[in-house]
């Protein structure tokens, strides 16, 4: 809601200032824009928010990768904040462990805002991760440890430890 | 340090275990040590050594840049896992520490992102010369501590065991267990930093509050 897009404000160098409200049930964040009814939806702010600080290739460079952005945003709003129990968040981390085991970002080679929301969306669930599934998932944890470590992205979001010592695998 | 011969399938699969929770070779950002280890390896690692193809790849793609990267080139031997031998037959001359190349001022191009990487990389570089990287080896030690009699404070008991802060020291959880005659022993968990905090000096510790604990025993004890 409101609290992120102040997060991906600051992580994006933008002065704050702009004005943010809630709507409906499900609480969907709103922007009021000078000119017009408004900005409805995480993604689409998020991605106003990126072109307002011209850093347009956080939405990706290619055609591809600006596809895989999208599908990462979207995934976050339709899997991760519609996620309910540990059925759902068991597949999730499933999934994201096995898309990541050859890209050391989301989109494969570069840091882009897809990177940014599915690390806030996934923060309360990675956070709450016993010793045993960070190393399961153990892509997941790898890319989650850099992207909190990306300078400006984690401000006062808890850091979530990873041992490095493996205690549970020795295969891999 | 060091991997080993990269160009062996031994080298490359110390690489690889190194590489399963590391995005790159040091720190959270592309440098120079990543593409000392590039050139190191020299070819596409196999398949089923899928970390060090992800980062192999990953760098790869830095190829335009590698000369801007943060960071000094070190020997081989320096990189890597802490408890494997350093087989480059390098020197262990840390004078290479102290030189780092603030990067010039020739490179007009450069933009705020690679910027903002290097500033956050040689901050870490410089913490990185006042830490050790080493391997910790820990134990999980389960305490049993015993009462004059029934009529001891356990509460405060627990509070005087806890109270014992020492570098390489956290209590876990406890529990009260009966024990018979209506007396209760404390039973506490602790992770120590084993060359720090041994058995013998808990003992002593624990033994101290001598109003409250008449002994205390190692229930178990587990290495992590």
């Amino acid at each position: 809601g409101p609290q992120e897009l102040a997060l991906l404000e600051r992580s994006l160098g933008l002065q704050e200032g702009n004005k943010y409200g809630v709507q409906g049930e499900r609480k969907i964040p709103v922007l009021q824009t000078s000119n017009g009814p408004g900005l409805i939806g995480l993604v689409t702010i998020a991605a106003y928010l990126v072109k307002q600080a011209k850093k347009e290739q956080l939405l990706g460079s290619t055609a591809e990768e600006k596809a895989v952005v999208q599908q990462w945003l979207e995934y976050r709003v339709t899997q991760v904040d519609g996620c309910s129990g540990k059925e759902d968040t068991r597949i999730i981390l499933k999934d994201l462990n096995m898309y990541l085991e050859d890209k050391v970002y989301l989109a494969g080679n570069n840091f882009t805002l897809a990177d940014v929301l599915m690390y806030y969306g996934l923060h309360p669930i990675i956070a709450d991760l016993t010793v045993q599934e960070k190393e399961k998932y153990l892509n997941v944890s790898r890319w989650f440890n850099h992207i909190q470590h990306y300078p400006g992205v984690r401000q006062h979001l808890s850091n979530v430890i990873f041992i490095k010592n493996r205690l549970y695998t020795n295969a891999h | 340090m060091g991997f080993g011969d990269l160009k062996s399938a031994a080298g490359l699969q110390v690489l690889n275990d190194f590489l399963a929770d590391r995005s790159y070779i040091e720190g959270y950002v592309p440098s120079q040590a990543d593409i000392a280890v590039f050139e190191a390896v020299a070819t596409p690692p196999p398949a089923e050594l899928c970390h060090a193809l992800r980062w192999y790849n990953h760098i790869k793609s830095y190829e335009k840049q590698k000369a801007s990267l943060p960071g000094v080139k070190k020997a081989l031997g320096k990189y890597g896992p802490a408890d494997v031998e350093d087989t480059t037959g390098a020197t262990t001359d840390s004078k290479d520490d102290d030189d780092i190349d603030l990067f010039g001022s020739d490179d007009e191009e450069e933009s705020e992102e690679a910027k903002k990487l290097r500033e956050e990389r040689l901050a870490q570089y410089e913490s990185k010369k006042s830490k050790k990287p080493a391997v910790v080896a820990k134990s999980s030690i389960l305490l049993d501590v015993k009462p004059w009699d029934d009529e001891t404070d356990m509460a405060k008991l627990e509070e005087c065991v806890r109270s014992i802060q020492v570098d390489g020291l956290v209590w876990g959880s406890s529990k009260l267990v009966p024990v018979g005659y209506g007396i209760k022993k404390l039973q506490i968990q602790c992770v120590v930093e084993d060359d720090k905090v041994g058995t013998d000096m808990l003992e002593e510790r624990i033994t101290a509050f001598e109003d409250y604990v008449q002994s205390m025993d190692v229930a178990a004890f587990n290495k992590i």
